[in-house]
C-alpha cells in the first residue's frame, strides 16, 4: 500500500524538490581516460523507492553508482542525499560519512573476519555502543536467516550465503540508500531468482531506498519501481517497468528490452508498411507518418483469424519449447521476428499470425 | 643461486597455490581412473596363466613411464640430493674424508668447535642479526614501494616498475663492490664531499650491510607484497569506507590484516636470502671483518689444507636455519591459502593522490638512485678510470681496464667469454630438461608431481655455497665419482653441472607454471583431431609457452654469467669464469680491472640477452606464437591444409 502511494506521488509531482527526494543527481559529468562516461546526467529517487539502472557495459551505470557512493569524484554537477549535498564544487562528503550501503558484485566480504565481525565492523566504526551493535547485528542476521552461521568465515560459506551476508552487512548499518552492483551475476541461474525475491522482500520490509545496477532487463523489471535505461552516459528513458515495456521511448530502449522484434518500415495515416516484405500494411494505434520502426512483442502474436486485417506470414526458422508455449523464430521478408505460439510449427513451414492493432507500437526513426 | 625464491617470484607464489589446486584435480582424476582400471583385473575370475599374462602385460605397459620417472628422480638425486646428503653426513662424521686418516666415526666435535670459537660463534650471531634486521627493513621498503607502484596514480609508472626487476637481476657482489667504491674513505662520495665525517666507519659494519642488503632485496619484498595487493583488489577497502570507516582505520583493520601473510612471507624470504647470500659476504662483510656463515664455509673449504669438518659443521648450521625458514614458509602459505581463497578481485583502481604524487615519485626515484643508478655509475666510472683516488677528472680516464677485460691475451684470459659460454650451455640444458620434465609432470602420476615440485621449491632455498661444497665432497672425495671421467672434478663440465643444479629449481618452477596454465583441453582438442604427440608439442604446447621458456632461459643465462658461489667453489683448472676473477681483482685492491670486467660482463650479458630475446620473438612468430599463418597466401594455405588432412 505504502509503495503505491509513493508511486502515485512520483507520478503526480514529476518535478519533486530535492528536499523530499532520497537521492538527487544534477548535471553529473564524468570523464575517464579522456572519454565522457556521464554527460550532464539528472536523476531523482524517492524515499523507499527501488530504481534500476540498466544499460550495456560502458553505458556509465557503474560509474554513476560509484560517484553516488563517493568512491569516485564527478567532474561537475551535484549529488544530494536526503536533502544534504554530499558532492558539489563547494562541499565534498567522504564515502564513510554518506550513510550509503553497497552490495558488491563479488560481495567484498572481509575474509579475515567472521560473519558477525563483518556486520559489526561498520557499526564499530560509527562508534555505536556495544549493546546497540549487538542488537543490530542480531536483527540483521535473523532477517537474513544467518544466525546459525555467525561465527563462520566467508570462505566457509556458499555463494548464496555470502550474498546474504553482504546484504545483512548493509542492513545492519541502516543506510539511507543501498546500492547494488550487479549483485546476482555471480550466482547460478537456479539460485538467482530465489535470492532476488528474498533480497527485495528484505529491502521492502525495511523500507530502504535502493539503486540497483544490472545489465539484465528481466531482473530490472522484476525488482524495480522504476527503471532508468542508460545509453552512453545519458538516461534514455526513466519510467516504471510497465510503461517502458508498453511505450519504449525510442528504438534503443525497445531493443534493450529483451524479446522485442523491431521491423523497419514507413507509416502513413495509421498504417505501417514493413520494408522488404510483400504483405499488406498493418493498422497501428497512432496516425503518425514517415519512416519508423514497428515493435512486435512476442506474446502479442495471435492466430491469423483474430485480426484478419493485421496479418503477417513467414517461414519458421527455428523453434524452442518454453513450457507454456513455443518460441518461434519466423523469417518475414528479410526480417526475423520472435513470437510465442501455441504449437511447435516445424522449421521450414509457413506460419500466419496477426497482431492486435492497438499493440502495434510504431517508434520514429 | 644465493637463496630462497630466486626465480620469478610472483609466479612462484602463484604457482604454489596453482600447484595445490591442480594436484588435487590430478589426484581425483587419477584415483578415479585407477579404480576403473583395477576393477576388472581384480574381480574377473580366470585361470592363473591368464592372470599372470595380464600382470606381465601390465608391467610391460608401465615400464617406459616408470623408467622415465626413475630417471627424473635419479637426476634430481645426483644434481641436488646427493651433494646435500654428503654434506650432512660429513658434518656428523667429520673424519670421513680426512686426507691422512679417514674413518667413519660419529663426532659432534666440529660443531662444538664452531660454538667454542668466539669468531665462528659470532659469525652465526652476525648472520642471524643481519638477516633479521634486513627482513624487517627490506619488507618495509618493498611494501612501501609496492603500494606506491600498484595503488597510486604515479607519473612515470612504467619507468619505475622496471627498477625492481633491474635491481633483482644485478648480482649482490657487484652492488657490494660498487658501495665499497662509493663509501670507502677515499671513495667517490668522499671526493664529492657528500660523505659526512665518520659515516664510512659506520658503513663498514652492520649498518652498511643492512643498507646495501635492504636496497638489494626490496624488489623481492615488493614482488611478494605487490602480488598480494593485486590479488586483493580494492573492493574490500571500498566496502569498509562505505561501512563508515575512515581511511586510516580501513588500512589498520582491513588492508594490513589482509596483507599480513604476504608481509610475513616477504620477511621470511628476505631472511633466508640474507642468510644464504655470498656476494655481500665476500665484499663488504669481508672488508668490515663482519664474519657470516656463508663466508665461513667458503674460507674453510678454500683454505689449504681444506678444513672439511669446519666447512661441514657450518654448512649444517646454515642448512638447518634455512630448513626452519622453509618450513615456516610452508606452514604460513598453507594457512594463508586457506583464509584468502575469495580472491576474485578485479584490478584495483589507484588512489588519486593529487599533490602528494610528486614527493612520492621523488622518494621512489631516490630508491632507484641508491639501489641502481649510483652503484652502476660507480662501477662504470671506475671501469674507465685509472685510479680511485684521482676521482672524477678528465685526465683520469682510460680504456686500459676495459680493453684488458675483453681481450684474450690478458691476465683475465677469456674469463668473460668462458662465463658467457658456460651460461649459454647451462641455460640450454636447464630449460630443455625443465621443459621435458614439466610436460611429463603435467600428466604425471599423483606422487610424482607434488614430490618433484616440492623438491624444486625447497631446492630454491638451498644456499649456493653449501651446494658448491657438496659438489666438492662428491666429485673430489667420494669413490666412483672421484674417478668418473665426465664430468670430472676440476673440469669445466663439473662447473656447468653445478650451474645447472643451481638454476634448475627456479627454471622448472617458471616453466611448470607456464605449462600448467595451458588449458588441458587445448591439447585434448588437438588429440581429438588426430594430431600426434610430437606434433602437439611442436604446434600447440611450444608456441603457447614459448615466451615463458625464453624468459626462463634468459633469466638462467644472466644469473649464471654472474653466479658466484658455484664459480668460486668449482673453478675449472683450465681457467676461471668471470665472477671469481672479479672478486680476486677486488680483494687484491685492483678495483679498476674488477669494475671493468663487471661492466663488460653486464654489457655482454645484457647485449646477448637482448639479441636472444629479439631472435626468439621472431622465431616465436614463425612457430605460430603470435599472428599465425599471416605470411602464407591463402591459396597456398588451403593447399597445405589439404595435404595435411590427406596425409593424416
Amino acid at each position: 500500500m505504502r509503495r503505491e502511494a509513493i508511486a502515485r506521488k512520483i507520478d503526480n509531482t514529476p518535478a519533486s524538490t530535492s528536499a523530499s527526494m532520497a537521492l538527487t543527481c544534477g548535471g553529473l559529468t564524468k570523464t575517464l581516460g579522456g572519454r565522457r562516461v556521464l554527460q550532464d546526467l539528472d536523476l531523482a529517487v524517492a524515499p523507499a523507492e527501488i530504481v534500476s539502472l540498466i544499460g550495456a557495459s560502458g553505458s556509465g551505470k557503474t560509474t554513476l553508482l560509484r560517484l553516488i557512493a563517493g568512491l569516485e569524484m564527478p567532474d561537475s554537477g551535484s549529488i544530494t542525499l536526503d536533502g544534504q549535498v554530499v558532492w558539489s564544487r563547494e562541499r565534498q562528503v567522504p564515502p564513510e560519512r554518506r550513510r550509503i550501503g553497497m552490495v558488491f558484485q563479488d560481495y567484498a566480504l572481509w575474509p579475515h573476519m567472521t560473519v558477525a565481525g563483518n556486520l559489526a565492523f561498520g557499526l564499530q566504526s560509527q562508534n555505536l555502543v556495544a549493546a546497540e551493535i549487538k542488537r543490530r547485528v542480531d536483527h540483521a542476521l535473523e532477517v537474513t536467516r544467518l544466525a546459525a552461521l555467525r561465527e563462520r568465515h566467508p570462505s566457509e560459506l556458499s555463494g548464496g550465503q555470502q550474498q546474504r551476508v553482504a546484504i545483512a552487512r548493509c542492513l545492519a548499518a541502516r543506510p539511507a540508500l543501498m546500492l547494488f552492483d550487479e549483485p546476482l551475476s555471480n550466482l547460478d541461474a537456479a539460485l538467482r531468482e530465489d535470492m532476488r525475491v528474498e533480497m527485495m522482500e528484505l529491502v521492502r520490509q525495511e523500507g530502504i531506498t535502493v539503486l540497483y545496477v544490472t545489465h539484465d532487463q528481466a531482473e530490472a523489471m522484476a525488482v524495480s519501481d522504476r527503471i532508468a535505461v542508460m545509453r552512453s552516459g545519458v538516461i534514455a528513458q526513466f519510467d516504471t517497468p510497465q510503461r517502458i515495456y508498453d511505450a519504449p521511448a525510442d528504438t534503443f530502449v525497445a531493443s534493450f528490452i529483451g524479446g522485442f522484434s523491431l521491423l523497419p518500415g514507413a507509416a502513413t495515416g495509421g498504417y505501417f508498411t514493413v520494408d522488404k516484405y510483400g504483405g499488406s500494411p498493418l493498422r497501428t494505434p497512432a496516425a503518425t507518418s514517415g519512416s519508423g520502426t514497428l515493435v512486435l512483442r512476442p506474446e502479442d502474436a495471435r492466430p491469423a483469424e483474430r485480426h484478419p486485417a493485421n496479418r503477417l506470414s513467414g517461414i519458421v526458422a527455428s523453434r524452442a519449447f518454453q513450457g507454456r508455449c513455443w518460441r518461434l523464430i519466423v523469417t518475414i521478408g528479410q526480417h526475423r521476428v520472435r513470437i510465442d505460439w501455441a504449437e511447435g510449427v516445424a522449421p521450414g513451414s509457413v506460419v500466419e499470425f496477426s497482431m492486435p492493432p492497438e499493440r502495434c507500437t510504431v517508434l520514429p526513426g | 643461486m644465493e637463496a630462497v625464491v630466486q626465480g620469478d617470484l610472483r609466479s612462484l607464489i602463484r604457482t604454489n597455490e596453482n600447484i595445490m589446486a591442480t594436484t588435487l584435480d590430478h589426484d581425483l582424476n587419477q584415483e578415479g581412473a585407477a579404480d576403473f582400471n583395477r576393477g576388472p583385473n581384480w574381480h574377473t575370475p580366470g585361470s592363473q596363466v591368464t592372470a599372470r599374462w595380464r600382470r606381465l602385460a601390465a608391467l610391460t605397459r608401465l615400464r617406459p613411464g616408470h623408467a622415465i620417472d626413475a630417471l627424473i628422480y635419479l637426476s634430481f638425486f645426483l644434481l641436488i640430493g646427493l651433494p646435500l646428503l654428503v654434506v650432512l653426513i660429513q658434518a656428523v662424521l667429520p673424519n670421513l674424508f680426512d686426507l691422512t686418516a679417514a674413518d667413519a666415526s660419529l663426532s659432534l666435535a666440529p660443531l662444538a668447535r664452531v660454538f667454542a670459537s668466539p669468531r665462528l660463534a659470532v659469525s652465526v650471531l652476525n648472520s642471524l642479526q643481519l638477516a633479521a634486521t634486513v627482513a624487517v627493513t627490506a619488507t618495509i621498503l618493498g611494501g612501501v614501494f609496492a603500494i606506491a607502484l600498484m595503488r597510486c596514480n604515479l607519473p612515470l609508472r612504467a619507468v619505475i616498475s622496471t627498477v625492481p626487476w633491474l635491481v633483482f637481476l644485478t648480482p649482490s657482489y657487484l652492488k657490494g663492490l660498487a658501495w665499497v667504491l662509493l663509501m670507502s674513505p677515499g671513495g667517490y662520495l668522499a671526493q664529492l664531499g657528500l660523505l659526512p665525517e665518520g659515516l664510512d666507519h659506520a658503513f663498514f659494519a652492520l649498518p652498511g650491510l643492512v643498507f646495501v642488503h635492504t636496497l638489494s632485496l626490496f624488489p623481492l619484498a615488493s614482488f611478494i607484497i605487490g602480488g598480494a595487493l593485486a590479488g586483493l583488489g580494492n573492493e574490500f577497502e571500498e566496502a569498509a569506507r562505505l561501512s563508515g570507516a575512515r581511511p586510516l582505520r580501513v588500512w589498520l583493520r582491513i588492508t594490513l590484516p589482509l596483507l599480513a601473510p604476504a608481509l610475513a612471507l616477504s620477511a621470511i624470504a628476505t631472511f633466508a636470502e640474507v642468510l644464504s647470500d655470498f656476494g655481500l659476504a665476500s665484499t663488504i662483510a669481508r672488508l668490515s671483518n663482519f664474519g657470516v656463515l656463508t663466508y665461513g664455509i667458503y674460507a674453510a673449504a678454500s683454505s689449504y689444507p681444506v678444513d672439511f669438518p669446519m666447512a661441514g659443521s657450518q654448512s649444517l648450521i646454515l642448512l638447518s636455519l634455512v630448513v626452519m625458514v622453509v618450513l615456516a614458509d610452508r606452514l604460513l602459505r598453507r594457512q594463508a591459502a586457506m583464509r584468502l581463497i575469495s580472491g576474485r578481485a578485479k584490478p584495483a583502481r589507484p588512489y588519486a593522490l593529487k599533490a602528494w604524487r610528486w614527493p612520492l615519485v621523488v622518494m621512489m626515484m631516490l630508491i632507484a638512485l641508491f639501489a641502481l643508478a649510483l652503484p652502476l655509475a660507480a662501477i662504470a666510472f671506475r671501469a674507465v678510470s685509472r685510479s680511485l683516488d684521482a676521482g672524477l677528472a678528465w685526465d683520469n680516464l682510460t680504456t686500459i681496464n676495459l680493453v684488458s677485460a675483453v681481450t684474450w691475451d690478458s691476465e683475465i684470459n677469456g674469463a668473460l667469454l668462458r662465463s658467457l659460454i658456460f651460461a649459454g650451455l647451462t641455460a640450454l640444458i636447464t630449460c630443455g630438461f625443465a621443459l621435458l620434465l614439466s610436460i611429463r609432470l603435467d600428466r604425471a602420476a599423483k606422487v610424482m608431481r607434488p614430490v618433484v615440485l616440492g623438491l624444486s621449491l625447497g631446492a630454491v632455498a638451498i644456499p649456493g655455497i653449501v651446494l658448491g661444497f657438496g659438489y666438492i665432497l662428491v666429485w673430489n672425495r667420494l669413490p666412483v665419482f672421484r674417478d668418473w671421467p665426465f664430468p670430472h672434478y676440476g673440469a669445466a663440465s663439473l662447473l656447468v653441472l653445478g650451474y645447472v643444479a643451481a638454476a634448475f629449481p627456479y627454471c622448472l618452477v617458471i616453466i611448470v607454471n607456464a605449462v600448467g596454465q595451458l588449458a588441458p583441453n587445448l591439447g585434448d582438442a588437438a588429440k581429438l583431431f588426430g594430431v600426434g604427440a610430437g606434433r602437439r608439442l611442436m604446434r600447440i604446447t611450444l608456441p603457447l609457452v614459448w615466451l615463458s621458456i625464453v624468459t626462463a632461459f634468459l633469466m638462467t643465462f644472466i644469473r649464471t654469467v654472474f653466479e658466484l658461489p658455484m664459480s668460486q667453489m668449482l673453478i675449472p683448472l683450465a681457467g676461471p669464469p668471470a665472477p671469481p676473477v672479479i672478486l680476486k681483482f677486488f680483494s687484491h685492491d685492483q678495483d679498476g680491472p674488477a669494475a671493468a670486467l663487471s661492466l663488460a660482463a653486464m654489457i655482454a650479458a645484457g647485449g646477448v640477452a637482448a639479441l636472444i630475446w629479439l631472435a626468439a620473438r621472431r622465431l616465436g612468430v614463425r612457430l605460430g606464437a603470435s599472428r599465425p599463418h599471416q605470411t602464407m597466401p591463402s591459396g597456398q594455405k588451403a593447399a597445405s591444409d589439404m595435404m595435411q588432412t590427406g596425409g593424416a
